[in-house]
């Protein structure tokens, strides 16, 4: 059994998100050459689901060959298509779309019923709530604070900030910050901090047992880490593509 | 009573914890809401007496007083047993808010919701409306990673939580063996505590009278010779706001006649 070529296994990962707001291929085809622009660096090769929930009611206006090349051509690698009326499924199917099941609400659903104290309640409920329109007019939460111990199977998201955990977190937990993550007490958990792309993102902790460190996508595992360096208070930062970890 | 993991203890501390409560002089009602796999009768010695149970008074076919067994060996005890026909989707949230609402207004002093293990319906209904958890551990790494993670939902899945508040965490660390921690093979108090970071309300060291009190119906607290039992009547003492320090943490020095003779 042990000499299979490989292992097929279910697994989270972080994907972008391209949710349409037009159906219109030459309007889609002006965003995406404006976007390619914009932020060639941060677009390329990445894998990005196509979201037609804003568009259901006109989505048989797409043309999904067309808009999977064209995808394509921006430099980005079409994983799949979601949240399409039923009718449609087949042809975005013959067209090579993969069919995803809609997975953004239960994302949000994992973390919204872990609401663990928070610094800015105001603040906090805009972040569980929005995100479901994508760029509405709720303010951006900056910084999310969290007071009691981040427990195994909760998760923290904070997309667009940083994340502030004045105790301990546990294996099995999992902390998501746009910016950096500090940690006051032992980090065991996952923690990936700049999950947007933001490279100037930090790990910073007082005690280091991390399952997981990634910052804009590098990661590093446990078993990967110095063995001198577990058990202390850290830095963890990138340079260039490398992540880097130091005592502090 | 909780645990994430089964076979840690949970039916035979909420036992316990009942008849520790009775005992001085608390009107005490044990709710088993391990629907299906039904032990807790058993463990309190009243299985040949269950007629109705706690699914049938949900269901509205028997009422409260039907249902509820009390205890032969301790005034003050009543308890409710499970449904062995049924599974745990039968616990609504509104049924089981009932029951504790009725057995408040039937002055009630404690109620002690002994879980099932699992993350799922049967243990969720037992945490919904708690005021305070004690989480049973073993102390052994799958038992501790558990327990943490039903310290995360009792955070947020219980009454108090969505309205805001919390709950009071208490840590039971059971079947703890000095002479096995001494050894490595099984985790230190120290190791547990931090990890979970919750306070100790206490340790009840592995002993022979536990499933010597199990299989006889039982509750071990009643057995003052063993040190389960004793250790258990800590726990209820502290649980009602004495300062009893832990004991049976460390290996026990076998005396010459012990090494003698054998123990």
């Amino acid at each position: 059994m042990s000499s299979q070529a490989f292992e097929l296994k279910g697994e989270m990962s972080l994907l972008s998100v391209l949710l349409l707001s037009a159906t219109d291929m030459s309007e889609i085809q002006a965003t995406l050459d404006e976007k390619r622009e914009n932020a060639h660096q941060l677009l390329d090769r990445s894998p990005v689901i196509v979201d037609c929930q804003k568009v259901s009611e006109q989505a048989a206006g797409l043309d999904f060959v067309q808009l999977r090349k064209m995808v394509a051509e921006t430099g980005l690698i079409p994983v799949g298509i979601r949240n399409l009326p039923e009718a449609l499924e087949n042809t975005a199917s013959e067209s090579g779309w993969a069919l995803l099941r809609q997975g953004h609400s239960r994302v949000r659903a994992t973390t919204l019923p872990e609401k663990t104290e928070v610094a800015d309640v105001a603040n906090a409920d805009a972040v569980d709530s929005g995100g479901d329109n994508g760029g509405g007019a709720d303010p951006v939460q900056r910084l999310r604070v969290v007071q009691r111990p981040v427990r195994s199977g909760q998760q923290i998201y904070c997309p667009d900030g940083d994340i502030v955990v004045m105790q301990q977190t546990s294996a099995g937990s999992e902390l998501l910050a746009g910016g950096s993550v500090h940690v006051y007490g032992a980090l065991r958990g996952r923690v990936l901090a700049g999950v947007q792309g933001d490279k100037t993102a930090r790990i910073f902790c007082q005690n280091l047992e991390a399952e997981l460190l990634s910052i804009a996508g590098r990661y590093r595992l446990l078993d990967d880490i110095e063995d001198d360096l577990k058990g202390q208070a850290v830095m963890v930062y990138l340079e260039g593509e490398k992540l880097k970890i130091a005592p502090i | 009573m909780t645990s994430g993991k089964g076979g840690v203890g949970k039916t035979t501390s909420s036992a316990a914890f009942a008849t520790g409560l009775a005992l001085r002089g608390y009107k005490t009602a044990v709710i088993d809401f391990d629907v299906g796999l039904r032990n807790l009768d058993l463990i309190m010695g009243c299985e040949r007496r269950v007629v109705y149970d706690f699914v049938n008074v949900i269901n509205g076919e028997a009422n409260l007083r039907q249902a509820l067994i009390k205890d032969k060996r301790t005034d003050n005890l009543y308890i409710l047993p499970a449904s062995q026909t049924r599974d745990k989707e039968a616990l609504t949230q509104e049924g089981v808010g009932k029951v504790l609402e009725d057995l408040k207004a039937d002055s009630f002093d404690f109620i002690i919701c002994d879980s099932p293990a699992g993350i799922e319906r049967g243990a969720a209904m037992a945490m919904y409306y708690a005021d305070d958890a004690v989480i049973v551990t073993n102390p052994e790494v799958s038992s501790v990673r558990d327990s943490d993670r039903i310290l995360g939902l009792l955070q947020s899945r219980t009454e108090k939580a969505e309205q805001g508040g919390s709950i009071r965490e208490h840590l039971l660390i059971t079947r703890y063996n000095p002479e096995r921690v001494e050894s490595g093979d099984m985790l230190g108090l120290e190791d547990v505590l931090d990890i979970l970071a919750v306070p100790l309300i206490g340790v009840i060291p592995e002993s022979g009278g536990v499933l010597q009190a199990s299989n006889s119906g039982n509750p071990v607290i009643l057995d003052t010779e063993s040190t389960a039992g004793r250790a258990y009547d800590d726990f209820v003492r502290r649980f009602l706001g004495e300062t009893v320090p832990h004991r049976f943490l460390e290996v026990e020095k076998k005396g010459i006649f012990k090494r003698l003779f054998g123990a």
